[in-house]
């Protein structure tokens, strides 16, 4: 075992029960992913998780753009992304106030079409460059699903880091047991 | 002229805003999905993170493989059983 994985300060589960919950952990995992895990103590797995689950957000967006995340549109499917934390709220903010364009005669808020541009004011105007593509497609579809599969594995990460796994009682049953000699 | 035209076919394209050209190749975005989700599964299940790695391409490799036989039992079924089985109209 590693010093650095065996953090006395926040890992509660040293000397008590398998089923003791981690509140600190927890919420630090729902603020950013693998935050938890970084401070339980586990800093390593932390930096692979959150490798892991940005790695497959963002990875979502370069695929399929910023169109990806929108909760107006793909709301079913923004349930899944805002479970990375307020990154995905962040992140959808910026598409549907920076973004997403009003239209001029029915005032609601759409993407913009090739033609058109994007005042200061938020308004479509014709003739000029949109502020981004919309993808459609099947790269429409794997850029949301990698950041929705990025949401749903962080939920099984803030759990992993608000209660401690079996992977922490195998630890401890294996430093229990006596070295086998040959 | 060249040079402007080039710097605007360029600037085109923002990444993570617009998307990318993959429409012909999108099958081959399984690997780094399946990858992204071995790196984050393997991360809280291996209990020694010496055999973090091994584990993470073992796992990318048995989840890709799994996929591609689904598609070509997949195919087999729906391409040759399946017609055979059902009465022709």
């Amino acid at each position: 075992m590693t010093s650095s994985e065996n953090s006395p300060v926040l890992n509660s589960n040293s000397g008590s029960s398998q089923g003791s919950f981690r509140p600190l952990p927890l919420l630090a995992a729902v603020v950013f992913p693998g935050l938890g895990h970084v401070l339980a103590g586990e800093v390593k797995r932390g930096i692979y998780i959150a490798a892991g689950v940005l790695g497959l957000f963002f990875g979502g967006m370069f695929i399929g753009g910023i169109d990806v995340v929108d909760s107006r549109e793909d709301r079913v499917w923004f349930f899944g992304q805002a479970l990375v934390g307020p990154l995905a709220f962040g992140v959808d903010w910026a598409h549907q106030n920076k973004f997403k364009v009003t239209d001029p005669a029915t005032k609601a808020l759409r993407s913009a079409n090739p033609d058109e541009g994007r005042d200061a004011k938020g308004f479509a105007v014709q003739g000029g460059k949109p502020p981004n593509e919309k993808s459609i497609g099947k790269v429409n579809e794997l850029g949301t699903l990698f950041a929705t599969i990025a949401g749903m594995l962080n939920l099984i990460v803030i759990l992993d880091a608000g209660f401690p796994s079996r992977r922490s009682a195998s630890k401890s049953a294996g430093a229990q047991e006596p070295p086998k000699s040959s | 002229m060249q040079l402007l035209s080039s710097t605007t076919l360029t600037l085109a394209y923002t990444p993570f805003v617009d998307p990318i050209d993959a429409h012909r190749a999108w099958y081959w975005l399984l690997i780094p999905l399946a990858l992204g989700i071995a790196v984050v599964y393997k991360a809280m299940r291996v209990i020694d993170l010496k055999n973090y790695p091994k584990q993470v391409i073992v796992m990318t490799a048995q989840v890709v493989g799994a996929m591609v036989m689904l598609g070509i039992g997949s195919f087999v079924l729906i391409q040759h059983i399946v017609p055979r089985i059902l009465p022709p109209n």
